[in-house]
């Protein structure tokens, strides 16, 4: 039986191993639930008007059946995330909810919604594709008043400024514990390792904020309270797109050599909480978009228009001075193009850092031989066991 | 007797010049970017203004030199840039990292010539972060992506439309802070108006396809739209769009085509991949089989009537329409201007899968399709595919439907032999469709 701060962290792991069945068991006490594809979706109006979001995740079988629905060369996430509509997986559902993201995910909510039974409980926010363009807070703000007035009437509710501004204290209170809870791992001995911090983020995303908060203020009260668990090792960061396959992660710290992983730069991790919505403010539409706007960017949505700036690089290389990685792992989705090119642009930063790396593509499994011997390379470079060049 | 168009060496002319133009200006300005964005407000700038286009270029490069088009995408792959990643993209950053440029004309030119901005789009997930590329390996060029966010009827939303015209009158500020130039409205209205009637233009040649025999086969189809891609705001351009409009209008009214056998019409879904891979354009020739709509060709820089009343038609708009236009203020100009190019077909396409039906639909019945070919480019994520495996579906029991999947201008990536097995069966398909017995 696990103690302290490993419990409450297994709990967690039960809740991402077992997402349907927490997901029932929160419909059980009469909560609609609607699912969601992407981060860019203002869960705050949902939860205010008495919905949970749910992160629709991917389930990591090898399947062919989405072959026929989408086209190969579009990203495992996507391929595994339609299989789930397809295969009834999340029948349960009230309602899914997509906001105009990269065409991979919104082609799986297109499979949603025309294949999977989806059609007549399903909404599109539209969502800019430069989230720096001046006028796209504007037509943010437009596009989440149609999605409020959407759910209000679905929820036969109407939402108010001060449920809004609820919904926004208990969501901004997830992300502050979200942010303590890996800035542990910025010390040399933490008392919580990266796989386990990946774990505890990949549940808060699709559990009710309110047991979420309660759960990660124990975590955190106990891991304050105890020793570091992780003996040093070499640090290495990783950088890259969705992966909700914590067993990549657990790779990164079970390798021949002892490393600690120490920061996950993807929106199935920190990118997902790595902002605050501003409190109290009149506008609380506009103040939900400002944060979203300032979040780490997606790199399908990063353009700086006038100099076409990314600025999820500024972050990274915040997070790099922050946290002293030896090593970066760029893990991304195959056919993930947004992420790819960002690769090239961001390589030779990470280098000019001098800090190596490695890239590793995701698929629907993981290859544990190819990625461990990749790693463990990286990891031989960094221990100057053979040159970096 | 096959008819020999008239125009078509204008055409060429036009599109080599524009590209010389661009590649050995000593003055003036030159801007980068992708032609599938409104262009107009660089004519604002002056008079000077010198375009090339990310995919046109890509595109006629790969037709003018397949060779050196080869070595293009291997030199952006040994930068780094995914062998999954679009290979028109590959191809543009492949003749920066090997510091040349190819034009139409078939003359290479030694130093790539280096844009004074960029002024481009964002729609699929490349498409502005193509020229975030070419920005940096450059030096760092001033780059202003617009999104054109698109989707099936867009350009009625005015939640959209005003989304468009606002980055575009910020757009047109940072022009003129980084060119130090003072923008007329005057020179950008009158380039607009020309943008505008040139997309009309090319929408009514394209209808007249409707006809049988249809006066344009895909060849040609493919060859007269890039020339409105690569620059459609000049007087030159109009003049020339109008020219062919007449032509093609005689060729109907004498019964004439470019292409004297057509056994079998054929509508395509798809990026043109024929100009690439003649074998399968050969294969359709020899039977009698001509692609005779496309949405790619129609709509990349074609204006229709679009969504009537719920339905989609591919009737053309008259283009007097465009000469009433009230274009009084750069607002009105701006507010046209997204509206005609978020109505273009493929754009509604993208994002859009009901739209993209609606167009198959509308597509093969108006142009009277013996066979529907689905033919989706492996590098490109925006090809229409979200429509394909219903379109498949919806087709099955009415026209021979065949999907296979194609590539632009990555030879590598092109299943050739598989893709003119399927191209074959096609064809034995409609045969057996037309005798009743498919």
């Amino acid at each position: 039986m696990k103690k302290g701060s490993d419990a409450i962290i297994e709990h967690f792991r039960h809740i991402t191993e077992n997402t349907h069945e927490y997901a029932k068991s929160i419909q059980e006490k009469g909560q609609l639930l609607a699912g969601y594809m992407c981060t860019h979706v203002p869960e705050e109006i949902l939860y205010a008007a008495g919905i949970i979001p749910v992160r629709i995740l991917s389930s990591h079988v090898s399947q062919a059946m989405t072959r026929s629905y989408i086209h190969e060369t579009y990203c495992s996430f996507s391929h595994d995330c339609a299989y789930q509509g397809l295969q009834h997986n999340y029948d349960y559902l009230d309602l899914i909810v997509h906001s105009s993201s990269c065409i991979h995910m919104a082609e799986a909510f297109n499979v949603w919604v025309r294949f999977a039974g989806f059609g007549q409980k399903s909404f599109l926010i539209s969502y800019p594709h430069i989230i720096h363009a001046k006028p796209a807070g504007g037509f943010i703000v437009e596009s989440f008043g149609e999605f409020k007035q959407f759910i209000e009437k679905f929820a036969k509710k109407s939402i108010t400024d001060d449920d809004l501004e609820r919904a926004i204290k208990v969501y901004n209170h997830t992300r502050r514990l979200l942010k303590r809870l890996w800035e542990f791992l910025r010390r040399d001995n933490p008392p919580i390792t990266g796989p386990e911090a990946a774990t505890v983020t990949l549940a808060s995303q699709v559990m009710d904020k309110q047991e979420c908060n309660q759960m990660l203020e124990q975590l955190i009260q106990r891991l304050e309270a105890e020793p570091g668990k992780v003996p040093s090792g070499v640090r290495l960061m990783v950088t890259g797109g969705a992966c909700d396959d914590l067993r990549i992660f657990n790779l990164i710290e079970h390798l021949n050599y002892s490393t600690n992983l120490i920061f996950i730069d993807s929106c199935t991790a920190v990118r997902y909480f790595w902002f605050e919505v501003p409190e109290d403010r009149p506008d609380k539409l506009e103040a939900i978009v400002e944060g979203l706007i300032g979040r780490i960017p997606c790199p399908a949505k990063d353009n700086v228009p006038g100099t076409g700036e990314k600025k999820r690089f500024r972050f990274i290389q915040q997070f790099i001075q922050d946290f002293k990685p030896d090593g970066v792992v760029f893990l991304y989705q195959r056919f993930c193009s947004p992420q790819s090119m960002d690769v090239v642009a961001l390589k030779p930063i990470v280098n000019m850092l001098g800090i190596p790396s490695t890239e590793l593509e995701l698929d629907t499994t993981v290859p544990i031989t190819q990625f461990g011997a990749q790693l463990e390379a990286l990891v031989e470079i960094i221990k100057r066991e053979v040159p970096f060049e | 007797m096959s008819y020999t168009l008239k125009t078509w060496n204008d055409f060429k002319n036009y599109q080599s010049t524009c590209y010389r133009n661009y590649a050995y200006a000593s003055e003036g300005l030159r801007c980068m970017g992708s032609t599938w964005s409104v262009l107009a407000p660089l004519k604002g700038l002056g008079e000077d203004v010198y375009i090339i286009g990310g995919e046109p270029h890509a595109a006629s490069t790969a037709g003018t030199f397949p060779e050196e088009a080869r070595e293009d995408i291997s030199a952006a792959e040994i930068a780094g840039l995914g062998f999954h990643s679009c290979s028109y993209l590959k191809l543009f950053v492949g003749e920066v990292l090997r510091d040349k440029i190819g034009i139409t004309d078939g003359t290479i030119k030694k130093g790539y010539p280096k844009p004074d901005l960029i002024w481009t789009t964002h729609l699929c997930n490349l498409h502005s972060k193509w020229y975030q590329e070419v920005s940096r390996r450059l030096g760092g060029i001033p780059l202003y992506p617009i999104d054109m966010i698109g989707g099936g009827n867009a350009e009625k939303d005015p939640k959209i439309v005003k989304y468009v015209c606002d980055q575009m009158e910020e757009g047109i500020r940072w022009l003129e802070r980084v060119t130090g130039r003072e923008f007329s409205d005057e020179l950008f209205i009158k380039a607009a108006r020309n943008e505008i009637k040139v997309l009309v233009l090319w929408g009514n040649i394209c209808a007249l396809n409707m006809h049988a025999p249809a006066p344009l086969d895909e060849r040609r189809l493919i060859a007269l739209f890039p020339p409105a891609m690569v620059d459609r705001t000049t007087d030159q351009i109009v003049r020339l769009y109008e020219a062919l409009l007449k032509e093609v209008q005689h060729m109907v009214e004498t019964g004439q085509s470019v292409v004297s056998n057509q056994r079998f019409r054929i509508v395509y879904f798809g990026l043109a991949h024929t100009y690439g891979h003649p074998e399968i354009a050969r294969i359709l020739r020899d039977a009698g089989a001509e692609i005779v709509a496309s949405v790619y060709t129609f709509g990349t820089t074609g204006n229709f009537r679009g969504f009537v009343n719920g339905k989609w038609s591919w009737d053309p708009i008259d283009p007097a329409w465009v000469d009433e236009l009230d274009l009084s203020s750069r607002r009105d100009a701006l507010s046209a201007l997204a509206k005609i190019v978020l109505s273009w077909p493929t754009w509604q396409g993208v994002r859009s899968y009901w739209a993209l039906e609606q167009m198959a639909r509308a597509m093969v019945t108006q142009f009277k399709a013996d066979g529907l070919l689905l033919a989706p480019t492996r590098t490109c994520e925006t090809d229409f595919r979200n429509g394909y495996i219903a379109i498949q579906r919806i087709f099955k029991n009415q026209i021979p439907t065949v999907e296979y999947d194609t590539e632009t201008v990555d030879v590598r990536k092109m299943d050739l032999p598989g893709s003119k097995r399927k191209t074959e069966m096609f064809v034995h398909l409609m045969e057996a469709h037309k005798k009743g017995g498919a």
